[in-house]
């Protein structure tokens, strides 16, 4: 057996190490290690409440809009209050395009130049791929970065600025949009209706979104969707990285009237709504101090001896005492869209690329909908008072999964803020039972050539998962 | 050392046309404050200077300064300067990864010794050795000393590289301190915001790229040409601060009319950036035109200087949380309170003064 050290990894958002076990070929054993510190949860001690809203959407700044949600929804359950109705439209509206600009950056950014590298030459598709996906060169990445940079005019025009948008507040969103705004919008979203339909999907939206089969999806034969699905038949990446058909989804952009994309578990076939409750953080294997504890009592003390049996900064979440996979597939899973639900068996690189691709179109969809039921002459933002005491929760949907943020106040002062990311659900460390993490459990069995120091199966698998390591530690 | 390409060859070879290449000589002059004099002056320089190699390295941080690099305005501007950086090394976009990666960073220090740029994202943990930031089995503290020995000049990006940014909020559990804590040798130039403008980044890498030295800095540092000036000097809603009209809560009637921030902590008044005349994601906005008052992400300290909807005080010394007050009072009183109101701007329009004499001085 012999054991390789992968990392650091590029192309994912921030650090990751991977230690592997290989034996015959295969990986034996996988052991991810956020290396990357900062230590968010304790600086937010002693600070006044309301500087969560500043301060944690810096946690990351790609997925900034996810936290600033999460941290202004937190406040507004510690304040017992609703943020107005068109204030929660607006802020779903920035929210839906910030995951929807991850996702496409994963797709063209992080995932598809992995199918570039020279280790594919002599393929047949391999030409087109490098044409579309070279890093930094190809065509897809060029026009994806165009395309997204467009759509995020509407961020700045609704939030000011992106990254780290302010605009997202408890009580709702500080930008009335004006008549005009929305027509500006509008048009944008159009123009990025037009992108995706001619270069990601080569099809209409509807048509995508509304396969309902693998063979159907298999049936699709236009733009980057088909080329994907074909490098990945043909490299038999496809099938790899299966996870443990458990998902989990907190449920996506709150609405006056619920979240358009309901929250749940989804066990291998059996549904279930999200108990709370049962959430834990085991630290067994993290370099921190303390215990398992639910995230309204955890606390957040790094190891600084960094003892032998751990080997990662990140905790390890379980929803009682079971590690879950989060993400779009997981969040369409549970929703019950009939592709997601026949890929949910699947579990492996491909379902989950399918599952980013499926939430674009249906997002799309969703924006276009929702741009149209905003009101610009009701309230958009409710005043709102905090308590000197007390408790709150806020959980969203951020690209790559549920998201939490948990905070108590006593006196005035934040004494308690605990975060757990979706990456940190995807890439704990292995809990007191000695039970991996969903990536370390499904890179077991990736196959290993002789000589690869840095596996391709194993980067196509870690990649499929889409991490952001920066959000996972925090 | 086998011959560099010039910039011109760079964008010819990523299939950029002659026309725009010329758009984009105007486009950069333009954004440096440059007369269109200097437009061939630029357009020679990409032509026959072969170009600057750059490293990008990232410390403890959270990628927002990239994201907002490749959101640049024009797409030829990132294009263009985005391809001649990923030639070289950048941890977040490149092909290569794990060991290759690293064998890339010391190739090119190896091949541009003594020439290339080093720009770093994000900042260095000190506490225990380093240990909170670890990329390629070493802590980021060696890789940073590593890549800017041989560096010509440093490129801190954004509040993390250079003042510290959240991360280093009290308790600074991981002790994150700024590159040029660190590197004393080296020239830096501070490009901080969180993240800064994408125009700034862009703007300030031609500029080095294209006349192969630093920008003009100001005693903290930064780039003169982009922060040389108070987000409240240039802010659309300036006048609304000088008539007194002020939001008192969020989405009032003040706020629908775009009235001033001041009162709900905004920090444009002692923020230096470019964001009331650059603005943000291509220019279509910034957060004061969203309603929401800045909080002063480009100057140093601003993650521990009490709430962040606290209205500045330390500017007393300009009688400007005085006067907003009184005009605001005044302005809320509105009929019958002429000659309060008069007194409130008469002092208002001296404390300007002041702080004209006070800048001039500084």
């Amino acid at each position: 057996m012999t054991t390789l050290l992968v990392g650091p990894f590029n192309r994912v958002e921030g650090d990751l190490e991977i230690r592997l076990d290989v034996q015959d070929g295969a990986v034996a054993a996988a052991h991810a290690n956020s290396p990357l510190f900062r230590g968010f949860e304790r600086m937010m001690l002693g600070k006044g409440p309301l500087d969560a809203l500043t301060i944690t959407p810096r946690i990351c700044g790609i997925c900034s809009i996810s936290q600033s949600a999460a941290a202004a929804l937190a406040l507004a359950d510690l304040a017992g209050v609703q943020p107005a109705p068109e204030g929660a439209k607006v802020a779903a509206l920035l929210h839906m395009i910030e995951n929807v600009s991850d996702h496409m950056t994963h797709f063209n950014l992080f995932f598809m130049p992995d199918y570039a590298r020279a280790g594919y030459t002599g393929a047949d598709w391999h030409g087109t791929v490098v044409n579309r996906f070279t890093a930094g060169q190809g065509s897809a990445l060029r026009r994806a970065v165009e395309a997204r940079a467009e759509l995020m005019h509407v961020v700045g025009m609704l939030g000011g600025k992106w990254p780290h948008t302010l605009a997202i507040q408890p009580g709702g969103v500080t930008r009335t949009p004006t008549a005009r705004d929305l027509i500006r919008i509008g048009a944008t979203l159009q123009a990025f209706r037009r992108y995706l339909e001619a270069e990601t999907f080569g099809g209409k939206l509807e048509d995508f979104a509304g396969l309902e089969t693998v063979e159907q999806l298999e049936g699709w034969t236009g733009g980057d969707v088909a080329l994907f699905l074909q490098v990945a038949a043909a490299t038999g990446t496809g099938a790899m990285g299966r996870g443990t058909g458990r998902y989990l989804s907190f449920g996506a952009y709150p609405l006056p009237d619920g979240r358009v994309f309901r929250g749940g578990t989804w066990d291998n076939g059996t549904e279930a709504p999200v108990d709370f409750t049962a959430i834990a953080e085991d630290i067994s294997h993290a370099w921190m101090l303390g215990s398992t504890a639910h995230p309204r009592v955890g606390e957040t003390i790094p190891d600084e001896m960094l003892r032998e049996d751990a080997y990662s900064w990140c905790k390890a979440p379980r929803l009682g005492g079971r590690t879950f996979e989060t993400g779009a597939l997981a969040r369409q899973v549970v929703v019950g869209h009939p592709l997601a639900r026949a890929l949910a068996a699947e579990g492996g690189v491909r379902a989950r690329v399918i599952g980013r691709l499926l939430e674009i179109a249906l997002t799309q969809l969703e924006m276009e909908r929702l741009l149209r039921d905003i009101h610009p002459e009701q309230r958009f933002m409710d005043q709102v008072t905090l308590p000197a005491n007390g408790s709150g929760v806020g959980v969203v949907e951020a690209a790559r999964g549920a998201l939490g943020h948990w905070i108590t106040v006593q006196d005035g002062a934040i004494s308690s803020y605990q975060i757990i990311a979706p990456t940190t659900w995807n890439f704990s460390p292995r809990d007191g039972g000695g039970t991996p993490g969903p990536v370390e459990a499904a890179l077991v069995g990736a196959p290993v050539t002789e000589g690869e120091d840095t596996p391709l199966s194993v980067q196509h698998i870690v990649r499929s998962f889409d991490p952001c390591m920066v959000c996972t530690v925090h | 050392m086998s011959q560099i390409e010039t910039f011109y060859d760079v964008m010819r070879r990523q299939g950029i046309t002659r026309r725009s290449f010329m758009k984009y000589c105007s486009l950069t002059a333009a954004a440096l404050g440059l007369s269109p004099s200097f437009v061939p002056k630029i357009a020679h320089a990409m032509e026959t200077k072969p170009r600057t190699p750059v490293i990008w390295v990232h410390g403890l941080e959270c990628t927002c300064c990239s994201e907002s690099f490749i959101r640049a305005a024009h797409p030829l501007a990132k294009d263009v300067v985005l391809s001649m950086i990923s030639l070289d090394y950048d941890d977040t976009l490149m092909a290569a990864a794990g060991h290759a990666a690293e064998a890339a960073l010391e190739e090119t220090i190896e091949k541009y010794k003594g020439n290339y740029i080093l720009a770093v994202e994000g900042n260095p943990p000190l506490n225990e050795d380093g240990m909170f930031c670890i990329t390629g089995g070493r802590p980021f503290v060696e890789k940073l000393r590593y890549a800017a020995k041989d560096a010509k000049a440093i490129i801190s990006w954004g509040a993390c590289a250079s003042y510290g940014c959240v991360q280093a909020a009290k308790p600074n559990p991981t002790q994150a301190t700024p590159v040029h804590k660190v590197i004393t040798d080296k020239p830096i130039i501070k490009v901080p915001g969180c993240p800064p403008i994408a125009e700034v980044m862009t703007g300030v890498i031609t500029y080095m790229l294209t006349f192969d030295r630093l920008p003009e800095l100001d005693r903290q540092g930064r780039p003169a040409m982009f922060y040389s000036q108070r987000i409240h000097d240039k802010c659309y809603r300036r006048p609304h601060f000088d008539a007194g009209q002020f939001v008192e809560a969020w989405d009032d009637e003040n706020a629908r009319k775009g009235y001033c921030l001041y009162k709900m902590g905004c920090k444009g008044p002692t923020t230096y950036n470019a964001c009331s005349t650059i603005r943000w994601n291509e220019g279509v906005s910034f957060p004061i035109q969203s309603g929401h008052g800045c909080i002063g992400c480009s100057e140093d300290g601003f993650w521990d200087q009490g709430s962040f909807y606290n209205r500045v005080t330390d500017l007393t010394q300009f009688g400007i949380e005085a006067n907003a007050d009184k005009i605001g009072m005044a302005a809320a009183g509105v009929v019958g309170a002429g000659v309060a109101a008069h007194a409130a701007i008469s002092a208002l329009k001296a404390a300007q003064r002041k702080t004209q004499d006070n800048k001039e001085e500084a």
